[in-house]
C-alpha cells in the first residue's frame, strides 16, 4: 500500500494521504473545510495533463477490469445514466493526534473507533455506462492512443455487422462475444425478412452490459447532467462486503439502506472514486484534430463526402445534398418550447426492396461517419412492447434505461418500412407520442411513475419510411429517388476519420448572418408568403435552419446569398419530388 | 414525542443496532463533564463505552421506562418501571445522576444540567418550554393558553399527541425556537417530559403518553440542500411520497420463560437495539442455564414503517434525478401518507453507520441518513400542494411567511408600482410569440382571474375567465396554449381530438384489486382553480362539449352513475382554441358558421378571439424578420426588458393569493355607462331595428376582466382605467368575433343565437311579407297553393335573393301561429 510518494499511478491513495498531510501541516484543518479539496485534484492534474500519462492509465472495460488491481488509478468514459444521490461519509478522521482522510478510498485503515473526532464529508453517486449507440470505430480510436499496460482491448458495442468487416479490415476486430449476441426476441422481421440485416445494434432495451459507478468529491451539482459524457479518472475499488450486508438484515436496515447496491449483482460492484473528470464533446471522441480549419479544406472534403454520400444514396445527389445538412444539424437553442437548429429528414419511397439495399448502406454510413448512432425498427408489435423512456423503478430505486435516453448528439435512424396496418396498445400509443414529442420538440419524457419529467435532447433524426411519416412528423420529406445501384466503394480509414473530423467540427461552428443578407432572406421569405399563403413559421423556419447549415457546411460562419440560392433551389427540387408523388 | 405511546417512537435508537453513531439523546450530563467539548464529541459519551446508550433518541419518559435511554450504562439494570413521569430525565447519562428526578421536571433544586456540549441549560429549557405552554396565547383577549387548551383537548379525547406549531414557538421565544431546532434530541425529551407533568397534574389517572409534534418550521429545507451539518438538526422538508415499506413490528419489550420450570421473566426491554437474553433462569430453584425461550405473544411491539420520500418535479434542476430521502415513521405516523401524496414532513435528520456485516461490530465509514419524522402534513390530497400559486382563496394567512418571502414580496411590490406593469407583463407573456398584444392582454387578464363571489343565498358568481382563440392555422394559437399550460401549475393541458366527455370530467372506474367504484377525476376537475387548456376544441366531440356547459358557468362537475353521485368542483378556467371550419376562416360566414360551435357554450366564453392571418405584407415582414432573429441571433440577448417566468408565476401567485380588488364608486359607475353603451350602440340614428349589443354576461365578463386588471396592479380597488381597459378589452374581442358582416356592428345576438339582428329582421320582413301574400290570394279554407307560386310572388315583393329554404322558414312560423297549414308542397289557408 505503500508507494513511492509520487506513484499517482499505483498508488494514487498514497499521493492522497501525502497531500493531506502537507496540507494538514500548512493549516488545512478538516474540521472547518468540509472536505473542500487541499490539493490533491491539482496534483493529479498535474501528473495526468501536464505530464501526459493520462494515456498510461488503463481504461476501465471488461476486459482490463480482470486485472487492474484495486487501490489503482483507473479511467472510465461513459455516460450519466443514474445519479444515485449523495453519501455522507467519515472524511476525516483523528487518529491520536493526527488527521487522517478518508477521501477517495472505501473505508479507513484503522477500523473507526467511534470515540475518535470525525468529521462527516459528503459525495455524490452516480451510475455511468458506456455511450449508447457508440460505434466501433470510437474505441479502436482510443486504442491508437494505446496504454502501456495493455493487451488488446477489445472495443466493446453491441455487435457488429459482419459483411462489413472486410470493408474496414485495418480497424481491430469486434469481439462478437456473449455480451451482444442475444438477438431481440421482440423484433421477428430482423431475424426473418432479413431487409436490414444488420440492424442488430438496435435495443438492448436493458443494458446489460459494462457499467460502473463512480464517487464524486467536490463538484457542483450543476456540473453534471444526467446524459452527459464524461471521462473519470479515479481510485478502482471494490466493495466486497456488501453481498454480506444484503444477505441477513434485519427488516430496518434493509429498508434504510436498502438502495440501489442491493440490486446489482455483486459481480458488477466496482467503484471509482473519481479525483479528476472533465466532460466530453462529441469531438473528443474523434481522432485529434488533425486539419486546420481552412475554406479549401472544407469545401473539398464537403465535395467529397457528398460524392461518398450519393453513391450511397444510389446516385440521388439531391438526397445526398440534405443528407449531409442533416447530419450537420444541431438543437443550437431553445427558445420557449422550440427547439432552434433540428433538421429531421424523411427519406420517403423506399420500399422493401429499394430498402434491402439503400437502408444497409446507409446504415453503415451512418455508422461509419458519427460516433454515436442508433437504429429503431418500428413494427407495430415493437411498439407495443418495447419501453422507449426511462423510467423509474422504486423498487430497485434507479431509473432503467430506455431506448430513447441518448446522449446530445446522437444519430437516431427510425426504420418505419416494416410498419403495418394493426393497432396499438395503450403502450404503443405512448411510445408513438414518445417518438413524436422527440420530433417536435426534441425532449423525452422519463417517467417517474407519479409525474413524468421532461429532458431536453439533441438527437439527429432520420426516418425511412414507404409514404410520408404521419406518426413522426419530420422536418423535411424527401422522396427517395435511386437511380443505380453500386455497391459503395471502400473508403480508407484516412479519409473517413476526415468526414468525422468535418461533420463534428462543422456543427460547432457559430453563424451569424449579416444585415444585407439578412433583408434579402426576409424579402424572399415575404415573397414566398404573398405567394403561398399556407407557408407558417415552420416552413420559414426550416428554411433558415438548411440556411445556416448549408453555409457551414462550406465551412463558413456567414450566410450568404449563393449559400441561400443553394437551399430554395433544393427546395424547389423538393418540392417538385412531392408533388409528382 | 418521544414519549411515545408506549414505547415511543424512540425507534431510532434501539431500532438501528448502529447506534454507533446516533448521538442518544442521554448526551445531556451534568455540567462538569459537559460544556466544552466539541460538538461532535458528544457522538461518544464520554465514560462510556463506545456506543453510546442507544438512549431511545428522545429520552422519553417512556411509561416503560425502558428506553429511556437514561439510566442504563451497561448494567442497564432497567431500572424498574418509573412512573410515567420523568423516567428519564433527558439527562442522567451518567451514574452521578440518576434518575432522582424523575417524578418533577422542574426541579430546581439539582445542579444545573447542561445539553451535552452546549452551555444549553436544561433547567432553563424546562422552565422556558413550561412557559411556553401556559402562557403562549394566539391574541391577547383568550383567557387561557392556546396549548393549555389543546392539551386539556387530548387528554379528553385521550389522544397521544400534541401538535405544536412552530411559529407559535418562535414567536413566543424564539431562543427556545433555536435550541429545538439545533438541538431537537435534547430539547424534545425534554418537552416531553414537560408535556407529561403537566398532563399528570391536570388528570392524575392519564396514563397515556403525549408527545409533542412540531410542525411548521420557519424555514423549509430542499432535500437538495441537506448536508451533513443537518445532521441531528430539526428540518422540514417537501416531497412526495414514493414508496412505503410494510409494517415493521419492532420489539421494545420481551419476556422470556424457562423451558425447563416455565418460570417467566420480568419483561425485558431493548437496550440499545438489542435483547439481552438471560441465560440463565432467573428463579433459585431452577437456575438452569440456557433454558430461557422468547414467548412471543407476551412481548410488546411497536410499529415502524420506513417511507421514502422524493423531491418534487419542480425542484429538480436541469439534467437532474430527483433525490430520495427516507423517514421513519412510528406508531401513528405508521400509514399516515400513501404513495403519491404530497407531504410536508417535519423531522430530525440523522446519520446511521452501516456495519459491514450484520454479525461485526466493526462499522464502514459510510453512514445512511434518514429523517425521523415528527409530524407530517397532507398537503391537499387532490393534486396540488398549498402553496399553489393559482390558489386564490385567502387561505393560508400571511403570518407564516419566510423571510426570503417576505424579500420576494417586496420585489413584487416594487415591479407592480411600475406605470407600465401592465405593458410589460404583457410583453413578457410569450415574448417569442410576435404580436397578438390584445389577446395576450386577455390571457393576462385570465391568469390574474376576477374574484369569485358567493352569494347568501348560495348562488356563487365565478372568478375565472374563460377564453376561446379562433384562428387560421399557424397563427401560434397552440403555442399561446402551451406557453400559459407552462406558466399555471395547476393546468391541464389536453387535446379535444383524443378527449372524452368523462375524460374531461370525472368517471367512475373499478377499482381492479378491490372492486369497488372509485371517482376518478378528469382534466377539468383536476385543474380545479387552474386553467384547462384544450387544443383543437372543435374536433371535440358534441357529447364532450356538451359536459362544459356545467363546468364553465357553474364551475361544478355532477356525476350520477354506477350508485355514485357527486358534485365535484371545476373552479377552473378555460382556454380553448378552434380552428374555424374548414381550417381557415371564411369572412363571408358568421362566426358561429366558422367556429361551428353551440351558441350555448360560446356565450360562456368571456373573450373571444378571432386570430386571422391577414395577408398583409407588415405581419408577413415581422414574422420573417422574427424567425430569421431566431435562428441568427442569440436568444438570450434578443429580448430586452422582459420579466423572466419564475418572477411572472410569482406575481402571478402572489396577485391571485393576496390581491381581492373591490370595485370603487367610481369604476361601478363606468361600468354602468360602458354598459349601456354598449347596449345602446346598436341603436343607429334613424335606424328602427333593434339590435342588441351586450347581455348580463358580458356586463359579468366586464367585472370579472377589470377585477383582473386591477389585480394586475396590486391594487384593492379596481379603478375607472381598469373598467376602461376592461371595455376595450372585450370590444377588441367582440368586435372580430361579433361583427355582424351584413350590418357592421357588434352583434351579440349572432353570438347568442346564431341568427344575427339583421337576419332576424329580414325573416320577419319575409313573415310577413308572405303572411301577406297569402291574405290576398288564398280563400280561407280554399283550395292549396303550390309553394313555387308563393316563391313568385314573393320575388316581385322582395327585393333580393330568396330562396325556397327561406320560404319554408317563413311557412313554420306562420303555421305555428295557425295561418297556414303546409302539407308537402302545398300550402292552405285555415
Amino acid at each position: 500500500m505503500v508507494g513511492m510518494p509520487h506513484d499517482c499511478l499505483a498508488n494514487p491513495l498514497g499521493a492522497v494521504r501525502l497531500t493531506f498531510e502537507k496540507a494538514v501541516a500548512s493549516g488545512y484543518d478538516p474540521a472547518v473545510l468540509q472536505g473542500k479539496d487541499w490539493g490533491t485534484a491539482e496534483l493529479f492534474r498535474q501528473f495526468l495533463f501536464d505530464d501526459d500519462c493520462l494515456s498510461q492509465v488503463p481504461m476501465l472495460s471488461p476486459s482490463t477490469l480482470k486485472w487492474v488491481q484495486p487501490n489503482t488509478l483507473v479511467r472510465f468514459r461513459g455516460m450519466i445514466q443514474d445519479m444515485l444521490g449523495n453519501e455522507f461519509y467519515v472524511g476525516a478522521y483523528k487518529d491520536g493526534d493526527t488527521w487522517r482522510t478518508n477521501k477517495f478510498a472505501d473505508s479507513s485503515h484503522s477500523p473507526i473507533n467511534t470515540s475518535l473526532d470525525m468529521q462527516i464529508w459528503e459525495r455524490r453517486l452516480l451510475y455511468c455506462i458506456p455511450v449508447p449507440g457508440q460505434n466501433f470505430w470510437v474505441e479502436s480510436l482510443e486504442e491508437a492512443v494505446k496504454n502501456t499496460h495493455t493487451n488488446l482491448i477489445s472495443p466493446k458495442r453491441e455487435k457488429r455487422p459482419r459483411e462489413d468487416e472486410a470493408i474496414l479490415g485495418d480497424v481491430d476486430m469486434m469481439r462478437e462475444d456473449g455480451l451482444s449476441s442475444e438477438p431481440l426476441t421482440t423484433m421477428p422481421q430482423t431475424v426473418t425478412g432479413g431487409t436490414f440485416s444488420n440492424v442488430s445494434s438496435v435495443p438492448d432495451t436493458e443494458i446489460n452490459y459494462f457499467s460502473c459507478r463512480i464517487k464524486i468529491y467536490d463538484t457542483a451539482e450543476s456540473e453534471m447532467k444526467l446524459n452527459d459524457i464524461f471521462e473519470f479518472v479515479g481510485v478502482l475499488t471494490f466493495d466486497p462486503e456488501f453481498p454480506v450486508d444484503s444477505v441477513d438484515c434485519d427488516g430496518f436496515t434493509q429498508s434504510i439502506c436498502e438502495d440501489e447496491l442491493v440490486h446489482l449483482p455483486s459481480s458488477k460492484v466496482s467503484w471509482i472514486h473519481c479525483i479528476i473528470h472533465r466532460k466530453l464533446a462529441v469531438n473528443d471522441f474523434l481522432s485529434g484534430p488533425a486539419l486546420e480549419l481552412m475554406p479549401n479544406t472544407a469545401k473539398d472534403l464537403r465535395e467529397a463526402l457528398v460524392g461518398h454520400l450519393t453513391t450511397v444514396l444510389g446516385n440521388d445527389w439531391v438526397a445526398a445534398q440534405y443528407m449531409l445538412l442533416h447530419l450537420l444539424s444541431r438543437v443550437h437553442a431553445r427558445v420557449d418550447s422550440v427547439a432552434v437548429g433540428k433538421l429531421s429528414l424523411n427519406l420517403t419511397c423506399l420500399g422493401k426492396d429499394s430498402m434491402s439495399v439503400f437502408g444497409r448502406n446507409l446504415k453503415f454510413a451512418i455508422e461509419c461517419l458519427l460516433p454515436f448512432t442508433r437504429t429503431l425498427p418500428i413494427t407495430i408489435n415493437y411498439l407495443n412492447t418495447i419501453s422507449l423512456t426511462p423510467k423509474k423503478d422504486y423498487n430497485t430505486n434507479r431509473l432503467v434505461f430506455g431506448f430513447l435516453q441518448l446522449t446530445e448528439g446522437s444519430h437516431l435512424t427510425i426504420d418505419e418500412t416494416q410498419l403495418q396496418a394493426g393497432t396499438l396498445d395503450s403502450t404503443g400509443v405512448d411510445n408513438a407520442r414518445v417518438l413524436k414529442n422527440l420530433m417536435e420538440s426534441q425532449t423525452v419524457e422519463y417517467d417517474f411513475t407519479y409525474y413524468k419529467m421532461e429532458m431536453p435532447v439533441d438527437v439527429q433524426l432520420l426516418i425511412l419510411s414507404e409514404g410520408k411519416s404521419h406518426i413522426l412528423p419530420a422536418d423535411l420529406v424527401l422522396p427517395f429517388r435511386p437511380s443505380s445501384v453500386e455497391a459503395p466503394l471502400t473508403v480508407d480509414e484516412e479519409t473517413l476519420k476526415a468526414w468525422r473530423w468535418y461533420l463534428g467540427m462543422m456543427k460547432c461552428l457559430s453563424h451569424s448572418i449579416d444585415p444585407d443578407v439578412q433583408k434579402v432572406v426576409e424579402d424572399d421569405l415575404v415573397a414566398a408568403r404573398r405567394a403561398d399563403r399556407s407557408l407558417g413559421s415552420l416552413d420559414f423556419s426550416r428554411l433558415l435552419t438548411m440556411g445556416r447549415l448549408m453555409s457551414i457546411s462550406f465551412g463558413e460562419s456567414h450566410l450568404s446569398k449563393e449559400h441561400w440560392q443553394m437551399v430554395k433551389e433544393l427546395e424547389t427540387i423538393r418540392k417538385e419530388r412531392l408533388q409528382e408523388i | 414525542m418521544a414519549p411515545g405511546s408506549p414505547p415511543s417512537r424512540n425507534n431510532g435508537g434501539p431500532s438501528s443496532p448502529y447506534d454507533s453513531e446516533s448521538s442518544p439523546i442521554g448526551n445531556t450530563v451534568s455540567t462538569p463533564g459537559g460544556p466544552g467539548r466539541p460538538k461532535r464529541g458528544r457522538r461518544s459519551s464520554y465514560d462510556t463505552p463506545p456506543q453510546p446508550l442507544s438512549g431511545s433518541r428522545f429520552a422519553t419518559p417512556g411509561t416503560t421506562p425502558p428506553s429511556s435511554g437514561a439510566n442504563t450504562r451497561r448494567g442497564r439494570g432497567r431500572r424498574s418501571s418509573a412512573g410515567p413521569t420523568g423516567a428519564a430525565t433527558p439527562s442522567s447519562t451518567d451514574d452521578a445522576q440518576p434518575s432522582s428526578e424523575a417524578g418533577d421536571a422542574d426541579e430546581d433544586e439539582a445542579p444545573p444540567m447542561y445539553v451535552w456540549g452546549t452551555n444549553i441549560s436544561v433547567q432553563d429549557v424546562n422552565a422556558a418550554i413550561l412557559r411556553f405552554l401556559r402562557h403562549f396565547r394566539e391574541n391577547p383577549h383568550q383567557t387561557e393558553g392556546k396549548y393549555m387548551m389543546a392539551i386539556h383537548n387530548v387528554i379528553e379525547i385521550e389522544g397521544d399527541s400534541l401538535d405544536v406549531d412552530a411559529h407559535d414557538v418562535f414567536n413566543y421565544d424564539s431562543d427556545l425556537y433555536l435550541k429545538m431546532v439545533r438541538y431537537p434530541l435534547e430539547v424534545l425529551a425534554i418537552f416531553d417530559i414537560v408535556l407529561m407533568d403537566m398532563v399528570g397534574r391536570i388528570d392524575a389517572l392519564f396514563e397515556k403518553h403525549i408527545q409533542a409534534r412540531i410542525f411548521n418550521l420557519k424555514s423549509s429545507t430542499s432535500m437538495r440542500n441537506l448536508n451533513p451539518s443537518d445532521v441531528e438538526k430539526m428540518v422540514s422538508l417537501k416531497g412526495m411520497i414514493i414508496r412505503c415499506s410494510s409494517i415493521i413490528p419492532e420489539i421494545r419489550e420481551s419476556v422470556f420463560r424457562c423451558l425447563v420450570c416455565g418460570y417467566c421473566c420480568e419483561p425485558i426491554v431493548v437496550d440499545r437495539g438489542r435483547i439481552n437474553e438471560p441465560t440463565i433462569c432467573g428463579k433459585h430453584e431452577c437456575l438452569s442455564k440456557n433454558s430461557m425461550t422468547l414467548v412471543h405473544n407476551r412481548c410488546r411491539f411497536a410499529d415502524k414503517q420506513v417511507v421514502k420520500l422524493q423531491e418534487t418535479p419542480d425542484e429538480i434542476p436541469e439534467g437532474g434525478t430527483p433525490h430520495t430521502v427516507s423517514l421513519l415513521m412510528h406508531d401513528k405516523l405508521v400509514d399516515a401518507g400513501k404513495p403519491g401524496d404530497r407531504v410536508e414532513v417535519t423531522g430530525i435528520y440523522r446519520a446511521m453507520s452501516v456495519r459491514i456485516g450484520q454479525t461485526q461490530r466493526t462499522v464502514k465509514s459510510i453512514f445512511k441518513t434518514y429523517i425521523d419524522c415528527l409530524h407530517l402534513k397532507k398537503t391537499d390530497k387532490s393534486r396540488v400542494n398549498a402553496e399553489d400559486p393559482m390558489e386564490t382563496e385567502n387561505g393560508v394567512s400571511g403570518k407564516d411567511k419566510e423571510p426570503v418571502f417576505e424579500d420576494k414580496v417586496e420585489q413584487l411590490k416594487e415591479l407592480s408600482r411600475q406605470p407600465d406593469i401592465y405593458e410589460r407583463l404583457t410583453r413578457s407573456l410569450a415574448p417569442n410569440i410576435w404580436e397578438l398584444d390584445d389577446v395576450k392582454k386577455g390571457l393576462l387578464c385570465q391568469l390574474f382571474g376576477g374574484s369569485a363571489l358567493k352569494m347568501l343565498s348560495g348562488a356563487s358568481f365565478r372568478g375565472d375567465i374563460n377564453i376561446l382563440l379562433v384562428g387560421d392555422p399557424g397563427t401560434s394559437k397552440s403555442q399561446l396554449l402551451q406557453y400559459i399550460h407552462k406558466l399555471s401549475p395547476r393546468g391541464i393541458y389536453t387535446s379535444g381530438r383524443g378527449s372524452s366527455a368523462v375524460g374531461l370530467t370525472a368517471y367512475v372506474a373499478k377499482d381492479p384489486e378491490t372492486g369497488e367504484t372509485v371517482l376518478e377525476s378528469g382534466a377539468l376537475v383536476l385543474s380545479d382553480r387552474g386553467i384547462c387548456c384544450i387544443d383543437e376544441f372543435d374536433k371535440m366531440s358534441d357529447n364532450a362539449r356538451s359536459m362544459l356547459h356545467e363546468v364553465m358557468e357553474q364551475q361544478t362537475v355532477s356525476i350520477a352513475k354506477a350508485g355514485i353521485i357527486a358534485s365535484l368542483n371545476a373552479r377552473t378556467s378555460v382556454l380553448a382554441c378552434a380552428n374555424p371550419i374548414g381550417s381557415r376562416y371564411n369572412p363571408r360566414l358568421s362566426v358561429i358558421d366558422n367556429i361551428h360551435l353551440p351558441p350555448t357554450l360560446l356565450s360562456r366564453f368571456d373573450l373571444i378571439y378571432l386570430i386571422l392571418d391577414k395577408a398583409d405584407e407588415q405581419t408577413d415582414r415581422r414574422l420573417a424578420k422574427h424567425i430569421v432573429a431566431l435562428h441568427f441571433e442569440n436568444p438570450e440577448n434578443s429580448e430586452q426588458d422582459v420579466i423572466d417566468l419564475p418572477t411572472l408565476t410569482a406575481y402571478v401567485s402572489y396577485a391571485r393569493k393576496n390581491i381581492h380588488p373591490k370595485l370603487s364608486d367610481e369604476a361601478a359607475e363606468e361600468l354602468t355607462r360602458g354598459y349601456v353603451e354598449m347596449r345602446r350602440r346598436g341603436n343607429f340614428p334613424g335606424s328602427s331595428k333593434k339590435v342588441i349589443t351586450a347581455t348580463p354576461r358580458q356586463l359579468e365578463s366586464l367585472i370579472r376582466l377589470s377585477e383582473a386588471l386591477a389585480r394586475i396592479r396590486f391594487s384593492e380597488w379596481v379603478e375607472k382605467n381598469d373598467v376602461t381597459e376592461a371595455i376595450r378589452l372585450l370590444e377588441v374581442a367582440m368586435q372580430q368575433s361579433a361583427t355582424d358582416h351584413s350590418t357592421g356592428t357588434i352583434d351579440m345576438d349572432l353570438i347568442t343565437t346564431g341568427v344575427s339582428a339583421s337576419e332576424r329582421m329580414r325573416r320577419e320582413n319575409l313573415a310577413s311579407t308572405t303572411r301577406n301574400i297569402i291574405m290576398e290570394k288564398m280563400q280561407l279554407g280554399g283550395p292549396s297553393t303550390r309553394l313555387l307560386e308563393l316563391l313568385e310572388e314573393l320575388k316581385k315583393l322582395i327585393p333580393g335573393e330568396v330562396h325556397l329554404n327561406d320560404l319554408r322558414n317563413a311557412l313554420t312560423t306562420l303555421s305555428t301561429e295557425g295561418f297556414v297549414a303546409v302539407h308537402g308542397d302545398s300550402v292552405k289557408r285555415v
